[in-house]
């Protein structure tokens, strides 16, 4: 039973490679709009071999890791701050969610003229774009741990380091993970959207550039790897959230 | 005259929420000797709960004094005193066994060594099979098995129990009491037990605290000299009958 269902999915997606492939032979895709598997799948191996690709896929890789490493602390703590100081949530929390509701894009402008069109800029956007989620999320990991087992904690002796660690950590552990995982998810999409805005590098800034001279098997070829490394960390930090949160999964 | 296990002189509690002040409980006197089962009825919100608290020294007392064997309670010391609350309340990512380990992990006790008393307790609690399960994966009765047997870990002289039954069903909640009554006579612990079931009341105490409509007062303090072992055809007798019905008198006139 495991192995079914990555089963049922490889044979939906070669089905749909070859109703892909059937549809460009007969004529019903446009094979300059939409080239067929056959012809993307060994552009996508030359692309791999190209050493500016390469890089380029390091240039990215690099600024959503940084952008990722800083998010998460700065969000995480501004989230539980604001979830443990009353009057300040009061104050912040509604900032927080009008802004979250905001669409990041439209701030691209201004990164670019703070901070050029360099690494430090993609960083800065994915940061800014990410950090909204994991307040968010910093807060309701914060407002999932139960009360009475504060009181219990207390009641069988725990100092406070005790209680963050034995009840606030463990009871966070599977939210914080699962906006992390949310996050990691806006802050992919940030940092490419700011490298196809405007860039010098980067896997965004080559797809753009595909894009607009419309080499469209190099850039279904790099949408394919795009699509791969994001769905394998998706996937990993799923796995994760899955193995530390089982205790609260429910009988069924 | 032995020293008592638990004595409350004079204590009061005032809450305080938006400037609105209420007294929960009214210079309340309570000396309980060593080894008695006392069980604690009064109507919803006349402080049993926080005399509880008080006890286990999660919070202090607005005035009053709560000692725990002649000694001054200014904190919780689970060593001393166990608590069992409503709802189980274990940690559900801990298994049966390391839930009730849990007292000792915050004392620093070896794991290996904290794992074996845990699983004595589990023994004596009747969940010796199930140690390894994580509380979703056992029923309302288990959980509050594996609750007392948390409570119980540290071998506390007193025992604290806050409607440790309430949420479970007739049958269970009569099982569990004959477990907590066993437990009790082999181990010669000190009782306060809280409950809305006048029966449960009758059938596990030595004595019975009656307590007033908010503010929380003593009405009445009722020894119950029904012999022991408690048997299930006590529960129809005559002195059962009655004694339920002076502690009932009580708490009827209490909502008027
Ligand atoms: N932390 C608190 N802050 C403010 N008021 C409180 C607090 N705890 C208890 N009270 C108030 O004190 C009174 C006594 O509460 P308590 O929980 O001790 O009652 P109880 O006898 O246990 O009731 P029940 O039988 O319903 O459990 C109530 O009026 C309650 O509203
Ligand atoms: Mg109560």
């Amino acid at each position: 039973m495991r192995y079914l269902e990555p089963l049922l999915v490889a044979v939906g997606v070669c089905g749909i490679f070859g109703l892909w492939e059937a549809m460009v032979a007969g004529g019903i895709i446009n094979a300059r709009i939409a080239p067929p598997p056959s012809t993307i799948a060994p552009m996508l191996v030359e692309l791999l071999g190209r050493a500016n690709v390469i890089r380029s896929l390091g240039v990215t890789l690099y600024e959503v890791a940084v952008a990722f490493l800083i998010s998460v602390p700065v969000g995480f703590f501004i989230g539980f701050t604001l979830a443990e100081m009353p009057g300040l949530g009061a104050v912040f929390r509604p900032v927080v969610n009008f802004l979250f509701g905001v669409p990041k894009s439209i701030f691209l402008p201004i990164f670019i003229l703070i901070f050029g069109v360099g690494i430090e800029q993609k960083i800065a956007f994915g940061v800014f774009t990410t950090v909204f989620v994991l307040i968010l999320g910093g807060i309701s990991a914060v407002e999932s741990v139960p009360r009475e087992l504060v009181t219990v904690a207390r009641a069988y002796g725990a100092n406070r380091l005790q209680v963050v660690r034995e009840i606030y950590l463990p009871a966070m552990a599977p939210v914080l993970l699962e906006s992390a995982r949310l996050g990691m998810i806006f802050n992919i999409t940030a940092v490419l959207l700011a490298e196809i805005y405007g860039a010098r590098d980067g896997i965004g800034y080559r797809i753009a550039g595909w894009g607009e001279s419309l080499q469209m098997p190099q850039l279904y070829a790099a949408l394919a790897i795009v699509a791969t490394l994001a769905i394998a960390v998706n996937e990993l930090l799923q796995q994760l959230e899955t193995r530390l949160g089982a205790w609260r999964q429910r009988p069924a | 005259m032995t020293q008592s296990a638990v004595s409350v002189r004079a204590v009061t509690q005032h809450f305080t929420v938006e400037g609105q002040s209420t007294v929960a409980l009214d210079a309340i006197d309570l000396e309980i000797p060593p080894g008695q089962f006392v069980a604690l009825v009064g109507p919803s919100g006349c402080g049993k709960s926080t005399l509880l608290s008080l006890v286990a020294g999660l919070r202090l007392p607005t005035g009053g004094t709560l000692l725990c064997n002649g000694e001054p309670i200014v904190g919780p010391v689970p060593q001393r005193i166990g608590m069992i609350f409503q709802e189980a309340n274990l940690l559900p990512w801990l298994t049966a066994l390391e839930n009730v380990a849990f007292p000792l992990k915050l004392r620093g006790v070896p794991k290996r060594e904290r794992l074996e008393a845990a699983r004595a307790m589990l023994e004596l609690t009747g969940l010796g099979n199930f140690a390894d399960r994580l509380p979703h994966q056992l029923s309302g009765g288990m959980k509050q098995r594996v609750s007392i047997g948390r409570g119980l870990v540290q071998d506390p002289g007193v025992l604290l129990l806050d409607e440790p039954f309430a949420a479970l069903d007739e049958q269970t909640r009569m099982v569990l009491g004959d477990e907590v009554l066993r437990i009790w006579a082999r181990t010669g612990k000190t009782v306060m037990f809280v409950t809305h079931n006048l029966s449960e009341a009758v059938y596990l105490a030595d004595r019975i605290i009656v307590f007033s409509a908010r503010p929380g007062r003593i009405v009445d303090d009722v020894p119950v000299d029904l012999p022991r072992p408690r048997t299930f055809s006590m529960m129809s007798s005559e002195r059962f009958g009655a004694l339920k019905d002076r502690i009932w008198a009580h708490i009827r006139d209490a909502d008027h």
